[in-house]
């Protein structure tokens, strides 16, 4: 049992061979490694792979033993400053691990297919297994050096991925957006490591609780310095997790491939920040104020991210908003203190989420095909609409995870969210009543999603999106070849025919000669008006992702149930995490109150009935099959009679719409800030520090010139220049005298 | 005890066998390239050689120590030595200067003096970095001068000649401060000259000397280093060179400022330092914040990149400036990491202006297609240059935070202002450095001109940046590479002021 720990340390590096391979490769023998490209597939899964049943065993061990094992060695700066490295395998670190390895491994499995024709195909499994190694090293940290560490490894993968089809200028400003978010982000945590490093002398988490607990008990430190410090620590968590003032860089992180906003952006990435509070609880719960600070922002977000949800058109923006509202809900649970929902809902929001995103990834995919590669259109839900019938397999796994995002009781979240508003009761009221409510927002916006995208008709054939809509089939290369461009017709064929990709890498497709030359028209258009048609369901490389998925949808809340067992409560979850703490239920071993709990879960439930209930009015396509199309339009349309709602509906709509202004506010107040600052400085820069040192250089060319022409050489002028001094002198002398 | 004379070998071989290229034959540029860059690769051996087997770590004392009287009159004498302090940079610029050669390649336009004005840079800089007197510390100091003004005024942009008088101007007028403080400290006290640096890191001074000494030599090193307000220029120089010339200028020359506030200030001067760090120190933290808000509005590329190299130097100010263990440490890494990260980005930025003959950053975009993998070492090294961790940049600034946060100089509140605006430059640092990547990569853009001359960069560019590469990544994983270098020898400083 012991020697599995012992080589904990591997977890993260096991993945890292195939990032440096493929760079190297691709740095240096391009053309050989861009030949093997699906082969690049097999390692990163298998290596991936390895890590899950390592980790599974881990887990396993920690349910039966739960010890917590660490092992640090040191990396010497000097002889009295050191930085130590190790791991830290408890609960906590094993739960993450299993949800990265897995949701994880089905990602990569999935974008196999999704990404095959991209021309970035090796590169985005190079960033892919980098983020995954970095991910896997921030979990299993044991220090705060080493989270921070892998902290911004992580943030600069995001980075990487979201700028991934760098050529298109949205991407370009989001991943700078991304980065810079973060950045901020990472000031707050770096100030915040300094500070507790200032206080405490340490960095290890067990040495850090113990000091700081001492010190508080003994009034030995400031406490609002040490207050400071933690909200600082938090401000890292608020931006990587998309909090409330940090959140502006996730709904835009989705101009990444969609494989990257269901693992990165979705399951895990944005899950750190909820790690990192976990992780610092015991030192956060003995702080004044900063628990309060942890709620307050969390329920802030859940509202914020839930109206904002309301009314966009991407279909993977309303997902981020709802990824959003979602981690504000597990942000929530971490500032009440039940530590235990919030890992919960992390757990089943992980998997429900990846499925929703790899779902409507295999939804773009195939709406690609008809409207363009442009995210504007193929992401756009206005132009989707009964897919139902085309994609019946994306259409049940997308449904369930809808359900369980809503919160519809056997599937996942339903669990975890009913706890976490259980909880909410008993912290207070207020709290609880917005959470409960934004339950009700979740079902609606979810709902409005899934009709939108599934039900009614296919919007795309009969609709004037735009002027442009003729020329759907002329497309724009992401690759900036431009144009029409006549390609191979087997390639184009292989495109179409899903038959021939039933193999997992059809190499046959790519002769070996003009792969380059497919790879760089590899979207264009497609001429032939018999293949046009509708979309069609996606590959089986995509859908057996999804289907496991949806098995892990419907079956992970059950290791958060209580069941009876010779009188003991025994669930999974509690039985994992027993070190850890909880503040809201001291007496945690009492028998679950059934009846409250029932009460509780068919009030929630209900509330989520409700929210369906009205975006099924709204969306569905029972009550207005052809008023839909125009979203925007469709309030204006129901009478004059409801003015007043018209209006209440419109101002939710424009804030939903315009992201709560917070983006614009933002652009306005910072963007455009620095940039002045940045004027300022440069013209000081030039004119004052400069312009000093040029005016000494002008002036002493003016001096000289000046001198020169004095000096011209004629003697005559210097003698009466000379005579004249002598009889001002002579003057001078002549009056001092008198 | 072994007396060959490593030093004086390692520091006149290359203007020596520099002066030969003029009688090479006349058989075009290759034979004088090659003739060059084995010079660079032999001197670079036979410095790793050297130190390899002659120079002990755990020594905080000289070593390879020389000295030969030169002139008697005064008592100046041919010393030379190296200590942990010194070590690094010598290597730092063996290393750069041999890969600032090899890219210095397509330069055609005579081509012999090109090269010998970098072989007589190479001997100027190892001489000031190794010399044990400060006269010989101030000739070295002056002898690397003019070979730059050359290389400035002679292979530079259009307004080259405009740069090359500012440099002139601004560090002669440095040195003048530098030979005033020189003569001020060899002829004080005794009735004869010294000008040793054992005798004068014994002596002390009176106060009021020992500050105009330090402010003296402060003006001189905060010329060559840049410290605001006398960084000007640095960007209308980095602008203009030559981008081999740039890799010396911010890889090496910059580091000499840095070093000689080390070696002189902190060394000979420590009641004058520990008065003047507090000052030291704000202006370090000014000078990042301002160099980083100047950075972003730059049209030009390569002053951008200029203006990331005086906010990162910034770093090494404040590290110098808490007198402490780690600090110190953390500012000699900054020096070396800076030294490899800069040259880099100048390189890179070279290159890639070579191809697409576009110097304003907002007429350039969407070269990553034709391009990638200049875009992705340019990617690596902004992010190098941002302080990713993994890199060399990240742990020097994470040293010199740890450095001002254990120094027991300073205050609680003055030590959190410092750290918290040094923090802001970090958020404003991604700010500059991903705007500069966005704005010449990302994004899509028709070249009118055919695509015929984009090539992508070929095996020798490569291969300079990738072996610039590795040791940024070296460093940043196992950062004792360097630190074990200089970890006695700042001890050894340091001990001065805590026993006085």
């Amino acid at each position: 049992m012991e020697h599995t720990y012992q080589y904990a340390w591997m977890i993260p590096f096991v993945p890292l061979p195939v990032p440096m391979l493929i760079g190297v490769g691709l740095l240096f023998v391009p053309m050989a490694t861009k030949k093997l490209r699906r082969m690049w597939a097999f390692p990163s899964v298998f290596l991936l792979s390895i890590v899950m049943l390592f980790s599974a065993n881990l887990a396993i061990q920690q349910i039966n033993g739960s010890s917590i094992y660490q092992y640090v060695w040191s990396w010497t700066i000097n002889n009295d400053f050191s930085l130590e490295f190790g791991y830290l395998i408890d609960p906590l670190t094993s739960i993450m691990l299993i949800l990265i390895t897995t949701v994880g491994v089905m990602v990569l499995v999935y974008s196999d297919n999704y990404m095959s024709h991209d021309q970035g195909y090796l590169r985005f499994f190079a960033y892919m297994s980098f983020s995954n190694t970095s991910m896997l090293g921030l979990v299993t940290s044991s220090n705060l050096i080493q989270i921070y560490i892998f902290w911004e490894l992580v943030g600069m993968c995001s980075y990487l991925l979201i700028g991934f089809w760098f050529t298109r200028p949205i991407a370009a400003n989001a991943c700078q957006k991304a980065f810079v978010t973060n950045r901020v982000g990472d000031f707050g945590l770096l100030l915040g490591i300094l500070g507790l490093y200032w206080i405490t002398g340490s960095f290890e988490f067990k040495d850090l609780f113990e000091i700081v607990n001492n010190l508080i008990s003994t009034n030995g430190v400031n406490s609002l310095f040490v207050t400071l410090c933690a909200s600082l620590l938090f401000v890292g968590a608020v931006a990587k997790s998309a909090q409330f003032p940090l959140h502006v860089w996730l709904p835009d992180a989705m101009e990444g491939p969609t494989p990257i906003s269901a693992l990165i952006h979705a399951a895990t990435m944005v899950a750190a920040g909820i790690f990192l509070v976990a992780r610092l609880l015991p030192l956060f719960t003995v702080i004044p104020y900063i628990m309060n600070l942890i709620s307050l922002i969390g329920i802030i977000t859940v509202l914020l991210g839930a109206t904002l949800a309301l009314a966009q058109k991407d279909i993977k923006r309303s997902l981020a908003y709802s990824t959003m509202s979602q981690l504000g809900y597990m942000m929530l649970a971490l500032g009440m203190g039940s530590y235990r929902a919030a890992l919960f809902h992390l757990i089943t929001h992980a998997y429900s989420k990846a499925l929703l995103f790899l779902g409507s990834g295999s939804i773009i995919h195939s709406m690609e095909t008809i409207v363009g590669y442009s995210p504007d259109k193929s992401q756009n839900m206005v132009l989707m609409g009964g897919l139902t019938k085309y994609m019946p397999i994306t259409k049940t796994a997308f449904l369930l995870g809808t359900l369980s995002l809503c919160g519809i009781p056997p599937l996942a979240c339903f669990w975890s969210k009913d706890e976490i508003l259980n909880d909410s009761w008993l912290y207070s009221p207020i709290f609880a009543i917005i959470a409960c409510s934004t339950a009700g927002l979740t079902a609606f916006y979810m709902f409005r999603i899934y009709l939108l995208t599934f039900e009614g008709p296919l919007n795309v054939h009969f609709q004037n999106y735009s002027g442009k809509k003729n020329s759907s089939f002329y497309l724009i290369s992401i690759w900036g070849k431009e144009g029409p461009k006549t390609i191979n017709k087997n390639f184009r064929l292989s495109t179409m025919n899903n038959s021939e990709r039933a193999s997992f890498f059809s190499k046959k497709t790519y002769s070996d000669g003009n792969v380059r030359n497919m790879m760089r028209s590899f979207i264009t258009h497609f001429g032939n008006k018999e293949i046009f048609p509708y979309p069609h369901e996606s590959d089986n490389t995509m859908l057996v992702p999804l289907l496991v998925l949806v098995f892990f949808t419907l079956f992970v809340g059950f290791i958060g149930i209580p069941f009876d067992q010779g009188g003991m409560d025994f669930d999974i979850l509690s039985k994992w995490l027993t070190p850890s703490i909880n503040l809201l239920h001291p007496n945690l071993n009492n028998s679950v109150d059934w009846y409250a709990f029932v009460t509780n879960a068919i009030f929630s439930v209900s509330i989520a009935y409700f929210g369906i209930f009205i975006a099924s009015l709204l969306y569905g396509p029972v009550y207005s099959s052809f008023q839909n199309l125009e979203l925007i339009n469709f309030f204006v349309k129901m009478g004059p009679k409801r003015i007043l709602w018209d209006k209440i509906i419109n101002v939710i709509y424009n804030w939903s719409y315009n992201r709560g202004y917070i983006d614009s506010f933002y652009a306005r107040a910072f963007t455009r800030g620095i940039r002045g600052l940045a004027e300022l400085t440069h013209f000081f820069d030039r004119r004052v520090i400069d312009g000093i040192t040029n005016g000494v250089g002008v002036t002493s060319f003016f001096v000289g010139e000046g001198i020169k022409y004095v000096g011209g050489g004629r003697i005559s002028s210097y003698l009466f220049l000379y005579l004249f001094y002598v009889s001002i002198f002579l003057l001078i002398y002549y009056f001092l005298n008198l | 005890m072994n007396f060959f004379p490593w030093l004086t070998i390692i520091v006149v071989l290359p203007i020596s066998a520099g002066s030969l290229i003029f009688f090479l034959p006349h058989k075009g540029n290759k034979v004088i390239r090659w003739y060059t860059i084995s010079i660079c690769l032999i001197e670079l051996l036979l410095m790793t050689y050297a130190f390899c087997y002659h120079f002990k770590l755990d020594d905080p004392l000289i070593q390879l120590e020389e000295d030969y009287k030169w002139i008697n009159i005064f008592d100046f004498h041919w010393r030379l030595g190296i200590d942990g302090l010194s070590i690094g940079p010598i290597l730092l610029t063996g290393f750069i200067t041999t890969l600032a050669t090899l890219a210095a390649w397509p330069v055609t336009r005579d081509s012999r003096l090109f090269h010998f004005l970098m072989l007589a840079m190479y001997s100027g800089q190892i001489g000031s970095f190794s010399s044990r007197d400060l006269l010989l510390f101030f000739i070295m100091w002056e002898l690397e001068l003019i070979p730059v003004y050359l290389l400035l005024s002679m292979w530079g942009g259009k307004k080259r000649l405009y740069s090359a008088t500012k440099f002139i101007l601004y560090t002669a007028g440095g040195s003048i401060f530098l030979l005033l403080g020189v003569l001020g400290m060899g002829l004080y006290g005794s009735n004869e000259p010294t000008l040793n640096f054992e005798t004068s890191a014994n002596q002390s001074y009176p106060v009021a000397l020992e500050i105009i000494f330090y402010f003296g030599f402060l003006i001189a090193y905060a010329v060559k280093s840049p410290i605001i307000p006398l960084h000007t220029w640095l960007p209308d120089t980095h602008g203009e060179a030559h981008y081999s010339t740039c890799m010396l200028l911010a890889g090496i020359l910059l580091k000499m400022g840095a070093y000689g506030l080390v070696r002189i200030n902190m060394e000979f001067l420590p009641h004058a330092h520990s008065i003047f760090s507090p000052w030291l120190m704000i202006v370090g933290t000014i000078q990042i914040i301002y160099a980083a808000l100047t950075s972003p509005g730059q049209r030009n590329l390569k002053k951008r990149i200029a203006y990331s190299s005086v906010s990162h130097m910034g770093f090494t100010i404040i590290g110098i400036a808490s007198i402490t263990d780690t600090g110190l440490n953390g500012a000699i890494l900054q020096i070396i990491s800076h030294g490899f990260i800069g040259a880099a980005l100048f390189f890179l930025a070279g290159t890639s202006y070579d191809r697409i003959r576009l110097v304003y950053l907002d007429e350039m975009g969407g070269i990553a297609i034709p391009m990638p993998k200049i875009f992705t070492m340019f990617s690596s090294f902004s992010m190098a240059s941002l302080a990713l961790p993994g890199m060399s940049g990240f742990v020097a600034e994470l040293i010199v935070f740890f450095g001002i946060i254990t120094s027991p100089k300073y205050l609680l509140m003055p030590k959190i202002l410092i750290t918290f605006v040094m923090a802001i430059g970090m958020i404003l640092t991604p700010i500059y450095s991903l705007s500069m990547l966005r704005q010449m990569f990302y994004g899509y853009k028709l070249f009118n001109a055919s695509n015929s001359y984009f090539f992508d960069s070929g095996p020798r560019e490569l291969f300079v940046s990738i072996s610039i590469f590795l040791p940024v990544i070296g460093i940043g994983i196992y950062p004792d590479f360097v630190l074990s270098l200089s970890v006695d020898k700042v001890e050894a400083i340091l001990s001065n002021y805590f026993s006085r």
